[in-house]
C-alpha cells in the first residue's frame, strides 16, 4: 500500500508539474456564445507586439536605415521577395496579406514558445500560442480560401472557373475537392506542429527539469518559424496559382 | 475526433475496474487527460495472464477506477477541435491586424524604401553622365595641353634660330673688325719696324763713326 500511494503521488506531482492542458479551454460568454478566452488573450498580446514595435521602428525613417528600422525594412523585403517569387510581378497589392499572415502566426509561434505565459494562472486552461487553438489556424485557412477565390475572380471573372476543368474534364472532382483540402492542411499542419512542439517540451520538461528540454525547445523554435514561413508562402502560391494565366 | 477519444476513454474505464475491488478508493487524481485511452488497454491484458506482476496491474487498474465522476465531466469538456466563436473573431483580429499593420508599416515604410531607391538609381544615373562629361573635359584638357606645348615649341626653335642667327651675326662682326683692327694694328707694326730700322740705320752710321773714332786715336 505504501508503494502505491508512494508511486501514485510521485505521479501526481509529475502531473501538476508538467500541467498538460490539452483541449482546455477558458471559456467566455458572449451572448448565447462561447469563446476560448486564451487565445484571444494571447492574439491580443501578439497584435500590440506587431503593432508596437513596427509603430517605433517606422515612426520616423531615415535615409541610412539604423537599428529598428533597418530589422523591419529587412522583414518587408523578405516578405516582398516571398510574395514576388510565389505570385509575379503582380505581387504588390498582396503584400500586407502575406506579410501579416507570416509576421501573426510567426510572433504567435513564437510567444507560445519564448514568453512566460504560464506566469499567469488562469480559472481554466492555461495561455499558450494563439495557433495552438484549431480556431485560429482554421480562421487563416479559410481567410485563405477567400484571398484567392477573390484574387482568381478579381483578375478573371467568371473565367476562373474554367481552371476546374482544366486539362481535362475528367479531373473536375479532385480540382473541387482541391478548394477543400487546401485550407484543411493549411490549418490542421500549423495546429498539428505548434501543438505537437508545445507538448512534447512539456513533456520532456515534466520528465528532466533540466538542460535536456532546451534542444527540444530550439527546435521548436525552427519549426514554429519553418510553419509560419510554410503558412505564408503556400497561401501566396494558391493567390499566385489562382491569377496565373492558363491558356 | 475528441468524442471519439473520449468514447475510447469512457468504455475503458468501467472494463478496468472488475480487477480492483480490493482497493481504496483514492483521493482524486488528476491524470493526463489525453494519454488515458488504448495504452493501458493492451497492458493490462497481457499483464493479467501473469500472476506476479499483479500489484504493477493494480497500481493501473487503481489510477483508472479512482477517476472520479468529476473527471469524466472535466474530460467531456477537454475539447480539441472545439469550434466557437473564436474562428470569427480571429478572422476579424487578422483582418484588422493587416489593416492596421498596412497603415503603419507596409505602405509607408514601403513607399519610403521605395523612394529611397528611385533616389538612388537617379543619381547613379547621374554620376555616369559626368563621368562621360569629365571624359571630355579631360580630353579637351589633353588638346589644349598639346597645342600649347606645340606652340611652345615651335616659338622655342624659332627664338633658338634667331638668337643663334643673332649670334653669328655678331660674332662674324666682331670677326671682321677684330681682324681689321689686326691688320691695322700689323700695319702699324710694320711701319713702326720700318722707321726704328730707318732710325736705326742713321745712329749705326753715328755709333760706327764714334766706334772708329774710339779705336782708331788719331
Amino acid at each position: 500500500m505504501n508503494v502505491l500511494s508512494c508511486s501514485i503521488n510521485t505521479l501526481k506531482g509529475l502531473y501538476d508539474i508538467s500541467g498538460v492542458e490539452v483541449g482546455q479551454h477558458f471559456y467566455w460568454k458572449i451572448g448565447s456564445f462561447q469563446v476560448h478566452g486564451q487565445v484571444l488573450i494571447t492574439s491580443w498580446a501578439v497584435i500590440a507586439i506587431l503593432l508596437g514595435s513596427a509603430t517605433i521602428a517606422v515612426r520616423n525613417p531615415q535615409t541610412v536605415p539604423t537599428g529598428g528600422q533597418n530589422f523591419f525594412e529587412y522583414v518587408l523585403e523578405f516578405i516582398r521577395d516571398v510574395s514576388k517569387t510565389q505570385i509575379g510581378e503582380e505581387y504588390g497589392p498582396w503584400v500586407p496579406f502575406i506579410g501579416t499572415m507570416f509576421l501573426f502566426i510567426f510572433v504567435s509561434n513564437w510567444s507560445g514558445a519564448l514568453l512566460p505565459w504560464k506566469i499567469i494562472q488562469l480559472p481554466h486552461g492555461e495561455l499558450a500560442a494563439p495557433t495552438n487553438d484549431i480556431n485560429t489556424t482554421v480562421a487563416l485557412a479559410l481567410l485563405t480560401s477567400v484571398a484567392y477565390f477573390y484574387a482568381g475572380l478579381s483578375k478573371k471573372g467568371l473565367a476562373y472557373f474554367g481552371k476546374y476543368i482544366q486539362p481535362t474534364p475528367i479531373l473536375l472532382p479532385i480540382n473541387i475537392l482541391e478548394d477543400f483540402t487546401k485550407p484543411l492542411s493549411l490549418s490542421f499542419r500549423l495546429f498539428g506542429n505548434i501543438l505537437a512542439d508545445e507538448l512534447v517540451v512539456v513533456v520532456l520538461v515534466s520528465l528532466v527539469p533540466l538542460v535536456v528540454p532546451i534542444p527540444v525547445m530550439f527546435l521548436g523554435l525552427f519549426t514554429s518559424g519553418i510553419q509560419a514561413l510554410i503558412f505564408a508562402t503556400l497561401a501566396a502560391a494558391y493567390i499566385g496559382e489562382s491569377m496565373e494565366g492558363h491558356h | 475526433m475528441a468524442n471519439m477519444i473520449m468514447a475510447s476513454s469512457k468504455t475503458l474505464i468501467p472494463s478496468s475496474s472488475y480487477s480492483s475491488p480490493f482497493l481504496p478508493q483514492k483521493p482524486r487524481l488528476q491524470l493526463p487527460q489525453i494519454s488515458l485511452p488504448k495504452f493501458p488497454k493492451t497492458q493490462l491484458k497481457s499483464l493479467t495472464n501473469s500472476t506476479s506482476l499483479k500489484s504493477m496491474t493494480a497500481i493501473i487498474a487503481a489510477s483508472l477506477a479512482a477517476a472520479p465522476p468529476s473527471l469524466a465531466e472535466v474530460i467531456e469538456k477537454a475539447a480539441l477541435f472545439d469550434f466557437d466563436l473564436t474562428l470569427p473573431i480571429m478572422m476579424a483580429e487578422f483582418l484588422f491586424l493587416m489593416f492596421a499593420l498596412d497603415k503603419v508599416y507596409y505602405t509607408p515604410l514601403g513607399n519610403f524604401m521605395d523612394q529611397r531607391d528611385a533616389a538612388i538609381k537617379e543619381k547613379l544615373g547621374s554620376v555616369k553622365d559626368t563621368s562621360a562629361e569629365v571624359k571630355q573635359l579631360e580630353e579637351q584638357a589633353a588638346a589644349v595641353m598639346r597645342a600649347a606645348r606645340a606652340e611652345i615649341s615651335a616659338a622655342l626653335n624659332k627664338m633658338k634660330k634667331e638668337t643663334t642667327m643673332e649670334v653669328e651675326q655678331k660674332l662674324a662682326e666682331e670677326r671682321k673688325k677684330l681682324e681689321a683692327e689686326l691688320q691695322e694694328a700689323l700695319a702699324s707694326l710694320e711701319k713702326q719696324k720700318e722707321e726704328t730700322i730707318k732710325s736705326l740705320d742713321s745712329q749705326i752710321a753715328a755709333l760706327s763713326d764714334e766706334i772708329v773714332k774710339k779705336v782708331l786715336p788719331i
